[in-house]
C-alpha cells in the first residue's frame, strides 16, 4: 500500500525519506497534493507492504494511505 | 494530478486578466497587483512612512486576505496555527520588502512587469531564481524554522479582523489616514475601491484553493522537477501579456512596450535589479512562500505568516524612511547597503537554522 506523509518543514521530509529507505520502504520526496494539506509543501510518498511505518519525527504532521476514493488517515500529530 | 494542473493554469489565466484590468481601471502601469508596493502604500496611509507619493490603503491587500479567509472557512481549511520562529519570520519579512523595493516590485509584479514588456524584470527573475537556489541550498542541508502549533480560533481571526478595520478606515478616511493627492504619484493611481476589493477577493480565493506561490513554483522545479505550481506563474504571464495586447488594440493606449528604458515604476540598473530580487527570493524560500502566499496563509489563520506580513509592512516603511527604496532614476546608495546587509543577515539566519546532519 502507498502512503503519504506530510511535514511541518522540508527538513522533516528529508529526514523521514531517509528513515523510510533505511527501513527498506521505497520512498520519494515530492510536492504535497493540494487537497491533502496546506503546510510546508513537501511530502514523502512511501510504499509499505504491511502497513507499518518508520517512527515519526517531530516535524511530521500526518500520514495517510492513498486509496482509490482519496486518502485514509493513518497517523495525525497530536496538537499541543 | 492532471486536474490540479488544469485548475492552477485556469486560476493563473483569470488572475493575469484581473491584474491587467486593474491597470485599465486605474492602478499604476504593470501594477495590477504588487504585494510589496501595496503593503508599502498601506504603510504610508497609516503614517508609518511619509513618502507622500505612495500613501493609500490598497483594497487589493484587504481582499486577498479576506478572500482567502472566506474560502478557507467555507472549505474547512481555516486552521489557526503559529509559533514557528515568529521573530525570525518578522526579520525575514523586513528584508524581503527591502529587496522588493530595490527592484520595485514583488515576485507577482515581476511577472506583470515582464508581461508589460519590461525587460528589466527579466533580470529581476534571474536574481529571483538565484535567491531561490540559495534558499534551496540551505533547505537541502536541513534548514527549518521548526514546526507550527495549533492556535485558538481568535488568534487566527485577528489578522483578517485587522484587514476589516483597514477597510473601515479606507471608507471613513479620517484625517489621520494619509492619501496621496491626485496627480501626486503612484499612490493616487488606483481602481475604484469596490473593483480593487472584488479583484483581491477573487484572487485571494483562487490563490488559497490552488496554493499558488511564485517562490514555491521555482522551488518545486529545482527540488523535484515538478512544474505544477510554476504553471500558475506561467499562466499569469501569458494571460497578462495577451490582456495587455488586447487592451492596447482596443483602447489605442499602449499597455505593453518592450525594452529596458522608460518602463513604468522601474529602473534600468541591472545589477541591483538582480540583487534586489535575489534578496527577496532567498528570504521568501526561508519563509516558505512569496509575499502573496504569506497574505493568503495569514487569511487561513496562519499567524506566522501574519507576522511575516507585518515584517514586510515595517520593512516597506523603513525602505522609505531611510531612503532605501529605488525610484525611476535608480537605486540609492542607502538601498545598496541595505540589500548587501540583507543578503548577509539572511544567510546568517539560514545557516543558524540549518541542522548539520541534514
Amino acid at each position: 500500500m502507498e502512503y503519504i506523509a506530510t511535514f511541518y518543514s522540508h527538513f522533516g521530509a528529508i529526514q523521514y525519506r531517509r528513515a523510510c529507505e533505511k527501513a527498506g520502504f521505497p520512498a520519494k520526496i515530492m510536492p504535497v497534493p493540494r487537497n491533502l494539506s496546506s503546510s510546508c509543501g513537501t511530502c514523502v510518498s512511501f510504499v509499505s507492504p504491511d502497513g507499518t511505518y518508520p517512527p515519526v519525527n517531530e516535524e511530521l504532521e500526518q500520514i495517510v494511505s492513498v486509496e482509490k476514493a482519496g486518502f485514509g488517515q493513518v497517523y495525525m500529530a497530536e496538537e499541543n | 494530478m492532471k486536474n490540479e494542473k488544469v485548475t492552477i493554469a485556469g486560476a493563473g489565466i483569470v488572475i493575469g486578466l484581473i491584474a491587467v484590468l486593474l491597470v485599465f481601471f486605474g492602478n499604476p502601469a504593470n501594477m495590477g497587483f504588487c504585494i510589496a508596493c501595496f503593503v508599502r502604500d498601506t504603510a504610508g496611509a497609516l503614517g508609518l512612512h511619509s513618502a507622500a507619493a505612495v500613501q493609500y490603503i490598497r483594497p487589493e491587500i484587504i481582499g486577498l486576505v479576506l478572500g482567502s479567509c472566506i474560502i478557507a472557512l467555507a472549505t474547512k481549511e481555516f486552521k489557526p496555527r503559529g509559533g514557528s520562529a515568529p521573530f525570525t519570520r518578522f526579520i525575514l519579512g523586513v528584508f524581503v520588502a527591502i529587496g522588493c523595493l530595490m527592484f520595485l516590485g514583488c515576485p507577482f509584479r515581476m511577472i506583470l512587469r515582464i508581461a508589460g514588456g519590461d525587460l528589466n524584470a527579466v533580470l529581476g527573475l534571474v536574481g529571483f531564481a538565484l535567491g531561490i537556489l540559495a534558499g534551496v541550498f540551505f533547505l537541502k542541508r536541513g534548514y527549518t524554522l521548526k514546526r507550527s502549533y495549533k492556535m485558538p480560533k481568535a488568534e487566527g481571526f485577528l489578522f483578517p479582523a485587522v484587514e476589516i478595520l483597514f477597510l473601515i478606515l479606507l471608507a471613513a478616511a479620517p484625517s489621520f489616514i494619509h492619501f496621496t493627492e491626485a496627480g501626486g504619484g503612484p499612490g493616487a493611481m488606483h481602481a475604484a475601491v469596490l473593483i480593487s476589493l472584488a479583484a483581491g477577493l477573487i484572487v485571494g480565493a483562487l490563490a488559497q484553493k490552488t496554493r499558488l506561490c511564485m517562490v514555491g513554483g521555482v522551488r518545486d522545479v529545482i527540488l523535484f522537477g515538478e512544474w505544477k505550481l510554476l504553471l500558475g506563474f506561467l499562466a499569469i504571464l501569458i494571460s497578462a501579456l495577451l490582456g495587455n495586447v488586447i487592451l492596447t488594440a482596443v483602447t489605442g493606449t499602449p499597455y505593453i512596450h518592450f525594452g529596458f528604458a522608460g518602463q513604468p515604476v522601474a529602473h534600468t540598473d541591472a545589477l541591483w535589479n538582480i540583487l534586489g530580487m535575489l534578496l527577496a527570493g532567498f528570504g521568501c524560500v526561508l519563509l516558505g512562500g512569496c509575499p502573496l502566499r504569506q497574505l493568503v496563509l495569514a487569511g487561513e489563520g496562519n499567524t506566522d505568516s501574519a507576522v511575516a506580513v507585518l515584517g514586510i509592512l515595517v520593512g516597506a516603511a523603513f525602505a522609505h524612511n531611510f531612503g532605501l527604496a529605488s525610484s525611476g532614476e535608480g537605486p540609492t546608495m542607502n538601498g545598496k547597503v541595505a540589500v548587501i546587509v540583507g543578503i548577509l543577515v539572511i544567510t546568517l539566519i539560514a545557516a543558524a537554522n540549518t541542522k548539520k546532519e541534514g
